[in-house]
């Protein structure tokens, strides 16, 4: 398709060239008609690889203690960039990964999960800013994605969609993976193209048990083998962008095992011990100097030995869970090679996209969602949770959903300060990133030290295709990318700078770099920390981000930010000041702080419906879309047929053993079962049982008050008369899980009451013909708005660990 | 000394799992310290309760820990301080507490007993206290309750006192 005008998306068909007569005698065929766009001559393919939650100090190609032999294979046969930096959260880094342009500017200022009422921050992908799948799929690539997405918002991520929120709508031809932030590997709800197919069949398949990382190299490789199998030329566009090393922490214990012992020195050695690596290696200068710990981390001395051994399985599983990874993105890179196209695929692989997650804070948790509801439990409470799930042993299994120590993460982002949510320092924004192209990467194994930023892959991506930005796509004029290619510096290791300056703000916390210096503003509020005293500070009217301490670094004398300068500089620090306000009015950072609006009154509309029906056939409402039943009186009725001898199973379920709740019927008994994330567990079970015939049952939650976690009384009801009754003591306030789904007639993925694990799903035996929620409106309008904050709030925290 | 010679002290310990639970009550038995008894109390994930008891009492010719319905000593509410952003645990109120000693000792254990959970209750002479205590680490929550008088009296008397600790959250 030589002369093809690819400015304007999608490319216009040629117009017939041939001729069309009355009759075929005289008539040409023109057989451009029947053709399609294909790139440019030569454009390779791109396999663009992304970790999550990882810090620079995490791989052993970087000093890491983590071996990661296939990245370092990578890097050896490529180029490695030790001043690559993203953005300091999961979605704003996917977003400017994918679009080429400042994620505020984009609309993700914050995570997908929910939609602020701010430019910034609306999680919707502007028209006029098409994604890059959008523009390699228009010029001619097969486009896939697998694994994690996190650019949907909570509430649409069911099969109403709106779909081009979905990645097929962001230009991808297939995906597969999951909507959100989180997951587990072994139970996650999945999506397919348009479709929420729930828990994989294999999940049940005890001998052989499914597991995601697995699946996603399967199902990558065979992607890439069908489309091979089609198309001998065709260029393809994977995006692999792992769930892993987010939270759950779930890998086989085999995995984890290869790192018994190798944490027990604890964080301070281990950044020490990693710091070194770093040295030899050369990722980090030799006059470098290791940041201090901050008074947030504990001193590994002061802890227990009983501690010790807690956290240092946390970290073994992270580790393990991490170099599975590197594993199975180099299954990817085998098939690749065996095709014989690894020399003409550009692999860009980027170990980390906001750094290290400190969301578990400083105990870890047998439960990361525990965090995210608010529910403060000290070490030993912790401890004695991740022992009534089976012990250090299973940490990494199913059974727990495990988070590890703020301080490891620390530890990862050696030998930088802080890390994830903290876009004002390097451990939050600076991750490694390796080329690997042998077509054109000549200089094996070499470092290049230009000052990237993710909004360049796109650009660069395109570079290398020799595909142009276009000027229209669907007759909307696009916006220019912001990030340029860095194409010269794959070959040139002294090619210039390409980025002299580059803004960053993730909650507040945020930099400004130029020509060398960056500007440090972290907001005193550490980051896993949401309570009321440290939000109040940030209150309007009370906040003034002028009045925030600042810190300024020069990168180039000072690569680890560990001599702050401000003090010398007063004139710098007010130059990049104003350049960091210009730059976040033209991007749409303001206002700061739109991701904690809702704490200060700005909320969304009430939601008015109060009556949720399902039919029995409905299966895998993702988590963020069931009934708002939280902190209030509701209740749950459904209309079931028993046949002569009765039934058993699940009328519906929502989540897991870990937070969730279920109503089901077993030994005749209609029996609910409330998980309060596993920390509290209340069960309810009827003093008769079940009739058959038509049978209505209700589950009826009666709630102390208008308080968030309430407790009240619950009371189970066979044709409204009550045949049971008991207490919870506590609710879940905020959210259920982060990934599990709600299902009608059956109990998918790990189950809610373990009573009836034998014999998961527990698919209802009789014939459930609809399940309502009710939801009661509290009587005061205040009580029902302070819930609605409450809710949205909760929100927050869980998005934030995302 | 008999057990009706001096004060007797029942302490009562809340924990998240059985595990913890059974290595105070190790701990505990193993301490070297003079005690009338220590029941162990937990709840599976299925919701299978189990019980181990070691009664010192018997052995010295006294009535049985079970006979005045020790294992009713634990009851659910508040293995926790505080859970959840702005709650505040209720805790079971005196009259309460005497409804469930008014129940069988099995029900009544089941009921009070948490899915998951466990419990630790531990009788002993007052003169026995600066060994017993120290040797419970991992309780979640601990109180400590007492009373004077004749055996099976003091010992309901010591449970129900620490039973109301319990409640109020106090230790």
């Amino acid at each position: 398709m030589g002369g093809v005008d690819r400015s304007h998306l999608p490319i216009r068909r040629p117009a017939f060239a041939g001729t069309a007569n009355r009759t075929l005698d005289g008539s040409q065929p023109d057989w451009n008609l029947i053709g399609h766009p294909t790139p440019p001559e030569g454009a390779p393919n791109v396999l663009l690889v992304l970790i999550d939650d990882a810090g620079f100090g995490n791989a052993s190609t970087f000093g890491g203690p983590i071996d990661t032999p296939n990245y370092t294979r990578i890097a050896d046969g490529g180029v490695k960039f030790n001043r690559f930096h993203v953005t300091a959260l999961c979605s704003p880094t996917r977003a400017a990964l994918l679009t080429g342009r400042n994620s505020h500017a984009v609309g993700f200022g914050s995570v997908g999960e929910f939609a602020g009422g701010f430019p910034g921050y609306s999680a919707t992908l502007p028209r006029d800013c098409a994604p890059l799948p959008r523009i390699l799929s228009d010029n001619g690539y097969s486009t896939a994605a697998f694994g994690k997405w996190h650019l949907t918002p909570d509430g649409q991520q069911g099969p109403a969609g709106p779909f081009d929120r979905w990645p097929n709508g962001w230009g991808f031809d297939y995906f597969y993976g999951i909507l959100g932030g989180g997951s587990s590997q072994w139970d996650p709800c999945l999506a397919e193209n348009q479709k929420i197919i729930g828990t994989p069949a294999e999940f049940y398949d005890d001998e052989n048990p499914y597991y995601l990382p697995d699946a996603m190299a399967d199902k990558t490789i065979e992607w890439v083998h069908d489309i091979r199998a089609q198309d001998a030329h065709k260029p393809f566009f994977v995006y692999f962008s792992t769930g892993c090393s987010h939270a759950p922490h779930h890998v086989g214990a085999d995995w984890a095992d290869k790192y018994k012992g190798k944490f027990d020195q604890g964080w301070d050695a281990l950044r020490e011990e990693t710091f070194a690596r770093q040295k030899e290696l050369g990722v980090v200068p030799a006059d470098a100097v290791l940041t201090a710990r901050d008074d947030a981390f504990p001193a590994w001395d002061s802890l227990s030995d009983e501690l010790k051994a807690f956290y240092a399985r946390q970290m073994e599983v992270y580790a393990g869970f991490s170099e599975n990874a590197d594993h199975n993105v180099g299954r990817v890179i085998d098939a690749i090679e065996e095709l014989g196209e690894l020399d003409n695929t550009v692999i860009l692989w980027v170990w980390g996209d906001n750094g290290a997650s400190m969301e578990g804070t400083i105990t870890g948790s047998f439960n990361e969602l525990t965090m995210q509801n608010g529910i403060p439990l000290t070490d030993e409470m912790q401890l004695q949770l991740s022992e009534r799930y089976g012990g250090l042993d299973a940490w990494g299994a199913a059974i727990m959903d495990p988070h590890y120590s703020a301080a490891w993460a620390w530890a990862g982002n050696t030998p930088f300060q802080w890390g994830k949510q903290v876009g004002s320092h390097l451990g939050g924004t600076r991750n490694p990133l390796v080329v690997h192209w042998p077509d054109r990467v000549t200089e094996a194994g070499s470092q290049r030290s230009q000052f990237t930023h993710v909004i360049d892959v796109a650009p660069t991506i395109l570079d290398i295709a020799g595909i142009p930005h276009p000027e229209t796509v669907d007759g909307i004029d696009q916006e220019p990318m912001h990030g340029t290619t860095f194409t010269a510096s794959l070959t040139d290791g002294a090619a210039p700078e390409h980025r002299t300056q580059q803004y960053f703000e993730t909650v507040g916390n945020r930099a400004m770099y130029k020509d060398g210096w960056w500007l440090a503003v972290k907001t005193e509020r550490i980051p896993w920390v949401l309570t009321p005293a440290a939000i109040q500070p940030y209150a309007p009217g009370v906040w003034d981000p002028d009045r925030d301490p600042v810190e300024l670094y020069y990168l180039p004398d000072d690569f680890t930010q560990a001599n702050d300068l401000a003090a010398q500089h007063p004139e710098k620090v007010e130059e990049l000041t104003a350049l960091f306000w210009e730059e976040a009015e033209r991007y749409k950072v303001l206002p700061l702080l739109a991701t904690m609006s809702t704490f200060f009154g700005m909320l969304p509309p009430i939601p008015e419906d109060t009556k949720f029906e399902f039919r029995g056939d409905v299966q895998n409402v993702m988590s963020g879309m069931i009934p708002r039943v939280y902190n209030r009186s509701y209740s749950i009725t459904a209309d079931l047929v028993i046949p002569d001898g009765g039934a058993e199973g699940v009328i519906v379920a929502e989540a897991d053993h870990l937070g969730g709740f279920t109503l089901y019927v077993k030994d005749g008994k209609l029996t609910h079962t409330y998980s309060m994330m596993g920390v509290f567990i209340f069960q309810q079970v009827a003093e008769e049982d079940l009739p058959s015939g038509d049978v209505t049952v209700r589950m009826e939650f009666a709630a102390d008050g208008a308080t968030p976690a309430t407790g009240g009384e619950v009371t189970l009801f066979i044709d409204d008369r009550p045949v049971g009754k008991g207490r919870m003591d506590h609710t879940v306030p905020v959210r259920f899980s982060g990934y599990a789904g709600m299902d009608i007639g059956r109990d998918n993925g790990g189950v809610v009451d373990r009573a009836y694990e034998d014999k998961k799903p527990f698919a209802f035996t009789g014939t459930v013909k609809k399940v309502v929620f009710d939801l009661n409106l509290h009587t005061s309008a205040q009580d029902e708005l302070d819930l609605h904050a409450s809710a949205h709030q909760g929100q927050v925290a869980h998005g934030l660990s995302a | 000394m008999k057990i009706d010679d001096e004060t007797t002290d029942v302490m009562i310990g809340g924990y998240l799992s059985k595990a913890a639970a059974d290595e105070d009550y190790e701990s505990v038995l193993h301490c070297g310290a003079r005690l009338w008894g220590a029941v162990v109390v937990s709840k599976d994930l299925e919701g299978n309760l189990t019980v181990e008891e070691s009664d010192h009492a018997v052995e010295e010719g006294a009535a049985g820990l079970a006979s005045v319905g020790f294992v009713v000593g634990l009851f659910a509410p508040p293995l926790l301080a505080a859970t959840a952003i702005g709650a505040v645990i209720g805790a079971a109120g005196g009259e309460a507490l005497h409804k469930k000693l008014e129940k069988g000792i099995g029900e009544k254990a089941g009921d009070t007993i948490p899915i998951g959970g466990a419990g630790l209750i531990v009788a002993y002479p007052r003169s026995a206290a600066e060994t017993v205590e120290p040797a419970v680490t991992r309780a979640i929550q601990k109180v400590v309750g007492e009373a004077g008088g004749k055996h099976v009296k003091a010992l309901k008397s010591a449970l129900a006192d620490a039973q109301t600790k319990m409640a109020e959250g106090t230790s």
